[in-house]
Formats: C-alpha cells, structure tokens, sequence
C-alpha cells in the first residue's frame, strides 16, 4: 500500500485501514453499476498474497483465467481458487467440479485446517445469495468467519478474513441489511469523475461505529492507492437549508435572563420569607429537629377560642 | 403483609412468620377466634403464600412477584420489576450497542442473586457472554466512584442556593447507590468485568445454536422452526429437570431461572423473517413466543429477549410478536441519525421507548406518564432520564 502526497496525513490514513484490515471477519464490499468492485477486491487479495496469508477464493461470477489476470506469477502461486464458474451444478460429473454446490465449498472452507491468518474471498456474494437462500448463506458465513477452533473454549488466534463482493442493485432491503449486521466492516464504493471513493463503516465489537470516506485509485498491477482526498470524518452534516433547531424558541416563558433581569429578580422579596437564620436551622438537621415545630401568626378573622369551635355555626 | 413483604431473604422471612405465629399463639390464649392457615401451625416451613426466594420482591399494586431486570431504572419504569413468568422483549437498536448491555445487565443481576442462567445466543458463545457481564458495585470502595459518574454534569444552575423550594436542598439528589447483596437491584461498573469467581459459583446453562445444528445437514434449507424447536426443548428440558415449574418438589430452595435469548429472529437462527416481506413461514416466530411463554408461565422464570426489529421487513410480524410478549421496551440509538446533531439531544445516546407493560392478574396498566425518556451511556453507567422535548434535563 503506498500513501501519495502529505506524508503525515497520509500515513495517518494508512494506520487506519490497517486497524480496519486487521480487524478480521466479515467485509462486505459494496458495488453498483457505475462503479465497480471486482478490481478493488482483487486489490485486497493481492494485498493479503503480499502479506504471506493463504488466500482462497471462491469464483462464481467470472472465469479462473480471467479472475487471475493482471496478478503476477507469484501472486498466482499462492492464490487457492475454486472453481464454481465453469460448472456450478455438477452436470459434467468429471470429478473437477466442487461437490456440494456452493454450500458445500463454503462448508469445505470452514472445516480447513491449517494455522495462519487466511483471506477468503468470495466472488461474488451476490451469486451465492440468488442461489442459496438467505438465512442458510448468513449462517455458513457467521461460521466462516468466526472459525471456532475445534478444542473449543480458546479464542480463535488467526485473524479469518472474509472479503464477500455484493452488487448492491440486485438485492432488497431484507437481504442487504441482514448481512450488514453480520459484517465487521462494510465499504461503499462510490465515485465521481473518475475518483473512487470508498466509504467505510467500521464496527469494532463493543464500541461504536466509525465512518470514513477513502479516496483511492487502482493501478494496473491491482495495488492500491490511498490518496488525499475530502476526508469526511463521521457525523452526518445537517441539511444547510434548515437552520439547527433551537429548543427554546417558541416556549411562553423566558429561560434567558438579561443581567438586568436576573438583578431585579434577585432583589425580589419572597413571601412568607422569614430571616436566613430560621431558614438555615431548619435546613440543618439536628437534634432539635425530632420534634417539629409550627409557627402561627393568628390573623384578624380567627377565631381564638379553643373551646367552642362551632360557635359560629347557625344551628 | 406489609412486613413480610419487606423480608427478602429466607431468614428474615422466618422470622417474620415465627413472629406471626407467637402473636397468633398469644392471641388464642385471650380470644376464641382461631387464626385458620397454615401460618400458625407450621412456623418453619416458610410462608406457603409467599414464595421467599433471594432476589424478587412482591410487587406493591398487586403483590405480583417481581425480579430486578439489572437497572434499578428500568425498574421504576416497569413497575418495580419484571415479573416473574413473563417475557421481556427488549427492540435492538441498530448496532446492538445498548440493547445487548441491558441483556447483560439482566444476566449479571441474575448471577448476583444467585438464579439459574439460560443463556441462548446464535451468534456468541454463552461462555463469551457471561466473561463480559459487568462487576457489581459493592459497598463502599465504589460509593465514590458512582458519586463522580453522577456529579460529573452538574449544571451550574443548581450550584445556586434555592430560594423559594428550599427545603429541597434536603433531598438527595439520587437514589443511593452501592448495594449489599440483600437489596432488590444492583448497579453495575461497567468498565469492569465481573469477577470470575462469581460466575463460576453460579450455574448456568448454554445454548449456541451453530453447535446444534447437526453436521450433516444437506443443502435444503433446514425447517424454519427447527432452531425454535431445538431451543423450546432445551429450555423445557432444563425447566423440568431443575425443578422450576414445581415438577420435582425438593426440599431445597427454591430458585428462579433466568432465560436469556439474543437476536432472537435474526437470519442465524434459521429464520427468514429479516431477509424478505413475504416469507414461507412468517408464524414460526409467533408460535415459539407462544410456546415459550406457555412454559414460562407455568414455572418459576423470567425471560428476556433481543430482536433485531430494525430489521423485520413485515412490520405484521412485529405487531404480532408486540402483542404475544408481555413487556415491551424499544431502543433507538442516534448513532448515524439526524438527531445526532439535534441540540436537544446532545446529552443523550438514544431513546427508550416503553411500548408495552403487561396487565397481569389486574385491570389497569402500570404506564408511567412520561413518555419522553432518553438514555445516556456514562464511562460506568447506563442511565435513563427523561428528556427531549418535554423535560430537558431533568433526572428521575
């Protein structure tokens, strides 16, 4: 990965997509027709290749051969492909197609075996999901990319990496959102005259989401490039148009008081107040206080004759 | 009643009968009404109305029997607790930040009283889950700590000495914190994990449903209802054999079972609900909530589940699963909404919605008035208080 111009900020965003990359489980790579995504997976593939991971691939929509052009040999060598391109229902029974269908080569790459940190990448996920049904698929990929170890009770070591490509038109809203809340990362790919932007949203475990935007382009050989760019951290920005609601406009009565105001309110004298001494005495609590006391100032209209409370009555 | 209702634990609640039982026994010697019951005869055997078991409390309207859902707050709001027997069904908000907190809250509370766990999940291991439940807060190491969380957003109107309602300087400004183990809920630090001596004393059942799935599962897709299924018969399964429903009437005491289901309806469980509007068996949901609250009803349990509704494309479905649970509580988070922006809501993380508080063995609801209650996560504390529009900024 090569960060262009403005080392600092550049390498700052090189940090992060790493922490993003080393995150692990399920990333879920967002296309649409005008953008494409395929050249951006077969960026991160080459990336893992680079970095001595395994890497397998399960190809469905195109062909090995042309999956596999633009790497070089060395890449080639380490990539494991398979095939569910040529024939993906098993009718040549040749004994090369995978068995299973593609449930099975995704039930056969979760039991693999081997330690190391491992990239799958699935070519594409849009393929799986028009051929299997959705609740089966979400299923096999949670155990995909959760790879419990076999022993059961210690934590799975080896990053598992699964990189799933998914055309954004040819699903509804049921199907996307239930692998968005499977994915660890999703990225939205986007771009405007001839800029891709990826749009990336993080989801540590525990913690709150983060959002980015990425500029980046591709170059020939499929490595990536990260480049400067309108770097929009993550609140979405209120519409200019609608001026920032303001709790206390249309209230009845004034929670903002002038200095003056707050003056004549302060030399304002209370009803019934009596002296500050009373007042903190009876605010302490002490000893005193088991029994309370009343204060009576009888007015003129009482009647003070303990005697004969119904004196005044008619009957 | 009254006195015995304030008994929460074994102990205390003999004590209170055998103190019953003198003053009938003194009584007989002056008047001839005999107090009937088995009160007077039998003064060890506990009260066979109440069911003393650590951890619950009668309710006050209606002497339902209450547990603590884990956040005393949550509590108030509900009632006084969850009661025993019935299904709280927590709406996730959309990343399942907060509703998976009070899920752990409600575990926590249950390892603290010492209750029986069943914790059912599709996507995490029950043994994951229970190493993240938060510690209690205990006593008086913690009592600072709470105090600072609380203080911390002191306006500086309220630094001013009150002139006119100045007898309410004499009030607290919260609800004490930091409990003994007898109290009826807790509080929990959440930047720390609760000890592992806790959770290994206290017994728990595990259900991971990728476990049960059988492996040689063939490329049609498993029957809709074959997780609810498996996990009906899990919970009833641990129901009969731990006693809870009455069913092998020990000598030892008895325990409340704590159920807790995550993500219920999620496409992990084998339900397509989430995936499409019109899927093949949209009651398959329904029925394991029936069945489910059938087996709770008849034995000494509480539930709690999270549903990602957020995501249930037939809004029927949500409807339906609304009126068959018994309390409703909605979370809406503000992350990556408008209103995050919005200056009435700056102080909070989300809104809790109440839609739904049962009617159990009475008439009337127990609603609270306000309906504008929003949450807030601090360092340590999940807090709810009332705010939006109504109330700014006031605490409950």
């Amino acid at each position: 990965v090569t960060a262009s111009k403005g080392a600092g900020q550049g390498s700052r965003r090189t940090l992060e997509m790493e922490s993003v990359w080393g995150l692990g489980g399920l990333v879920l790579l967002r296309d649409s027709v005008e953008w494409e995504g395929r050249s951006l997976l077969k960026a991160l593939v080459k990336k893992s290749a680079l970095c001595g991971e395994q890497v397998h691939i399960l190809g469905c929509e195109v062909s090995e051969d042309e999956f596999r052009e633009g790497f070089d040999s060395s890449i080639n060598s380490r990539l494991v492909y398979h095939d569910l391109f040529r024939d993906p229902f098993n009718w040549s029974q040749a004994g090369e197609a995978l068995p299973g269908g593609p449930l099975g080569a995704l039930r056969a790459l979760c039991r693999r075996t081997e330690p190391g940190p491992v990239t799958i990448a699935l070519d594409s996920l849009s393929w799986l999901l028009l051929h299997l049904p959705c609740t089966t698929l979400c299923q096999a990929l949670c155990a995909l990319s959760q790879q419990h170890s076999p022993l059961g009770g210690s934590p799975p070591v080896e990053p598992v990496r699964v990189l799933g490509l998914l055309h954004m038109e040819l699903h509804g809203p049921g199907p996307m959102g239930a692998l968005s809340s499977l994915a660890q990362t999703e990225v939205t790919l986007s771009g405007t005259a001839g800029q891709a932007l990826a749009h990336i949203l993080c989801q540590r475990p525990r913690q709150h989401p983060t959002h980015q935007t990425q500029c980046f382009s591709i170059l020939p050989d499929f490595s990536l490039d990260l480049q400067e760019g309108p770097l929009l951290e993550s609140q979405p920005h209120p519409d200019p148009h609608i001026p920032p609601v303001e709790p206390t406009t249309h209230l009845t009565f004034n929670l903002n008081l002038s200095k003056k105001e707050r003056e004549a309110k302060d030399s304002l004298t209370l009803p019934f107040q009596f002296s500050s001494e009373k007042q903190q005495a009876l605010l302490r609590p002490g000893p005193s206080q088991a029994t309370s006391n009343i204060f009576y100032e009888p007015d003129v209209y009482d009647d003070l004759d303990q005697e004969d409370p119904d004196d005044d009555l008619d009957v | 009643m009254a006195a015995a209702a304030t008994c929460g634990t074994s102990a205390g609640n003999k004590g209170c009968t055998a103190a019953a039982a003198a003053a009938a026994g003194g009584k007989n010697n002056v008047t001839s009404f005999q107090r009937k019951g088995p009160r007077a005869s039998v003064p060890d055997s506990g009260c066979a109305r109440l069911v003393s078991i650590a951890g619950t409390r009668p309710s006050v309207r209606n002497g339902q029997l209450l547990v603590s859902t884990g956040l005393p707050a949550l509590d108030q709001l509900l009632g006084g607790g969850l009661a025993v027997g019935t299904v709280l069904l927590i709406e996730e908000d959309k990343y399942n930040i907060y509703s998976s907190l009070l899920f752990k809250y409600f575990l926590a509370e249950g390892v603290i009283n010492g209750h029986t766990l069943l914790v059912a999940s599709a996507k995490e291991d029950p043994a994951d889950i229970l190493q993240e439940l938060p510690a209690p807060l205990l006593d008086d190491n913690c009592k600072k700590d709470f105090d600072e969380d609380v203080g911390n957003h002191k306006t500086p109107e309220s630094n001013i000495k009150m002139k006119i309602a100045w007898r309410y300087q004499l009030l607290p400004k919260m609800e004490p914190g930091p409990v003994s183990s007898s109290r009826f809920g807790h509080y929990y630090d959440l930047s720390k994990r609760m000890p592992q001596e806790l959770i290994e004393t206290s017994k728990w059942h595990g259900f991971f449903f990728p476990e049960k799935l059988s492996p040689t599962l063939n490329i049609e897709p498993c029957s809709l209802t074959h997780g609810y299924i498996k996990l009906l018969q899990f919970i009833q399964n641990v129901i009969y054999e731990e006693g809870f429903d009455g069913s092998n009437p020990q000598k030892k005491q008895k325990n409340i079972l704590r159920i807790g289901i995550q993500n219920l309806g999620s496409p992990l469980w084998g339900d397509d609900i989430c995936c499409t509007e019109n899927c093949d068996n949209s009651h398959s949901l329904t029925k394991f909530l029936y069945v489910l609250r059938g087996l709770l009803r008849t034995s000494l349990s509480a539930c709690i589940i999270t549903m990602p509704t957020h995501l249930i494309q037939n809004k029927a479905i949500i409807a339906r699963v609304t009126n068959l649970s018994d309390t409703v509580v909605g979370l809406e988070s503000f992350i990556g909404s408008e209103r995050e922006t919005n200056p009435l809501y700056k102080d909070y993380h989300g809104l809790i919605h109440i839609r739904q508080i049962p009617r159990l063995n009475n008439l009337i609801y127990d609603v609270s008035d306000v309906k504008d209650l929003a949450f807030k996560l601090k360092r340590k504390l999940f807090t709810i208080e009332f705010g939006g529009e109504t109330f700014p900024n006031v605490k409950i």
